[in-house]
């Protein structure tokens, strides 16, 4: 244990500034996630065939191709067409644009659980489409949707782990400077793993909080 | 005044309404009885236009329910209770009255929280203002149903079972309030379960039988020996129901 701290000690400040890109990089994708995927979800919805059908595509195009390809094909493949973003902007929108997939898919169950007899109260007193849709079937959705949307939004920090090879030194990549360094990859992932589930965890207890904050005034019929 | 004329709903193979014929004039309230699956929410439901009809017209003051536009104004004249109230869960009692006449009828937000706050207290509630649904007992969720419904100022007030999901007790909370309104002079359409209560505040009872209109009878002519008690499904349905 000594020897551990012995051989990490010199690098740790460097792996904090990963641990904190990490975080940094995560929490720009999961807002970038939530809101992608409250909008396609929406439009998963619509009444137009054609922007259900893009919709779907999105979603299904990226739920089933492998992230690093995705990644790849934005970094590598971009600049080509003449698109230049930093690294570190490509891996935080390909994160938001995967997780979003995954969201939409989450929060469109939430819209299609809302109570009927909620929406034809809205419907029957003359609300508009878009009001009954913005004020009662979109709120009430985020908030049935915010617990499983946890286990999309964590599998996104584990996710990110993969923006290390973009030449980005988040967490992973740091680490595995580190380890090639030091020579002591055993000791570096190890200390890699508990940082990774202690992230996911904190992440889950926030969920946690946000779900009752949101749930703690409402009975939604569903998953609250 | 609603004018139902001719109107036929089907659910695929099943006629669930035949034929109806029924006007409801100002200031009139009318009780429709039938047993379950008589058809009787249903009517009430193509009224509003949550039902589209198979056949036949329905007008509120003249505005066809099954046009765009004339549902619309139909819409806006009339209000509705449900059975299982159907608040907005994510909403206060206060956000659940104002949504509608701040979004629909375009009031400031001011003066519909002020007339919210006065219907509330009509029904006894005004402590509740801030509650959420699910902190409310059913009776009181009814209770802002019927705010939430009064609130868009209406001139026919449908009415679909709004006991049936309650108890004893807090259905009496609720039916105190509708005999309030009907003597108020507010026009209801009233789909219900609760004979005696109808035989007080009704001017009209009208029964359906399997989608179809039987009687159509001043409340008094309706329950006499030689009136709709003579007629035999009507007083096997009173008997029962005094039973229970």
């Amino acid at each position: 244990m000594n020897q551990l701290w012995v051989t990490l000690r010199p690098h740790l400040p460097f792996m904090l500034d990963g641990f904190l890109l990490t975080v940094f990089a995560c929490t720009l994708a999961i807002i970038g996630a939530v809101l992608i995927g409250a909008l396609m979800a929406s439009l998963r919805t619509s009444g137009n065939r054609i922007v259900r059908g893009v919709a779907f595509a999105y979603s299904d195009v990226f739920r089933n191709t492998p992230f690093i390809v995705q990644l790849f094909f934005f970094f590598y493949g971009l600049p080509e067409i003449g698109i230049y973003i930093g690294a570190f902007e490509t891996g935080v929108i390909a994160l938001s644009i995967i997780g979003g997939a995954f969201v939409s898919d989450v929060i469109r169950s939430g819209i299609l659980a809302v109570d009927q007899g909620v929406i034809e109260a809205a419907k029957v007193s003359g609300l508009s489409r878009w009001t009954i849709f913005t004020k009662i079937v979109l709120p009430i959705a985020l908030r049935t949707s915010v617990r499983p949307m946890g286990s999309v939004l964590i599998n996104m920090v584990l996710t990110s782990s993969i923006l290390s090879t973009i030449t980005i030194n988040e967490l992973t990549g740091t680490a595995k400077i580190v380890a090639s360094t030091t020579f002591k990859p055993f000791e570096v992932y190890l200390v890699l793993l508990v940082l990774y589930a202690s992230l996911t965890y904190a992440l889950s207890l926030l969920i946690n909080t946000v779900h009752r904050r949101l749930n703690r005034a409402m009975d939604t019929g569903g998953a609250a | 005044m609603i004018v139902i004329e001719n109107v036929e709903k089907r659910f695929g193979e099943t006629t669930v309404l035949k034929r109806i014929n029924l006007t409801i004039e100002p200031g009139e309230v009318v009780t429709i009885l039938g047993s379950s699956g008589s058809g009787k929410s249903t009517l009430i439901r193509c009224i509003n236009g949550l039902e589209a009809l198979s056949g036949g017209r329905i007008t509120v003051d003249g505005n066809d329910v099954s046009t765009k536009a004339g549902l619309a104004t139909a819409r806006r004249r009339s209000a509705t209770v449900f059975q299982l109230f159907n608040l907005y869960p994510h909403m206060t009692a206060l956000e659940n009255i104002t949504l509608a006449p701040i979004n629909v009828l375009k009031k400031p937000r001011a003066e519909a929280e002020a007339r919210a706050r006065e219907l509330l207290k009509l029904v006894g509630l005004a402590d509740l203002a801030t509650a959420y649904p699910q902190r409310l007992s059913g009776g009181q969720r009814q209770r802002v149903g019927i705010c939430r419904a009064l609130a868009m100022d209406p001139r026919y007030l449908l009415l679909d079972e709004v006991t049936s999901a309650l108890d004893p007790e807090m259905t009496g909370e609720v039916l105190d309030i509708l005999a309030e309104l009907a003597r108020g002079g507010t026009t209801m359409l009233f789909v219900t379960h609760e004979v005696e209560f109808a035989r007080r505040i009704s001017s009209r009872i009208v029964f359906l039988e399997q989608g179809e209109l039987i009687v159509d009878m001043p409340t008094e002519r309706f329950f006499a020996e030689d009136g709709g008690f003579a007629v035999p499904r009507i007083r096997q349905f009173l008997t029962k129901m005094k039973k229970d």
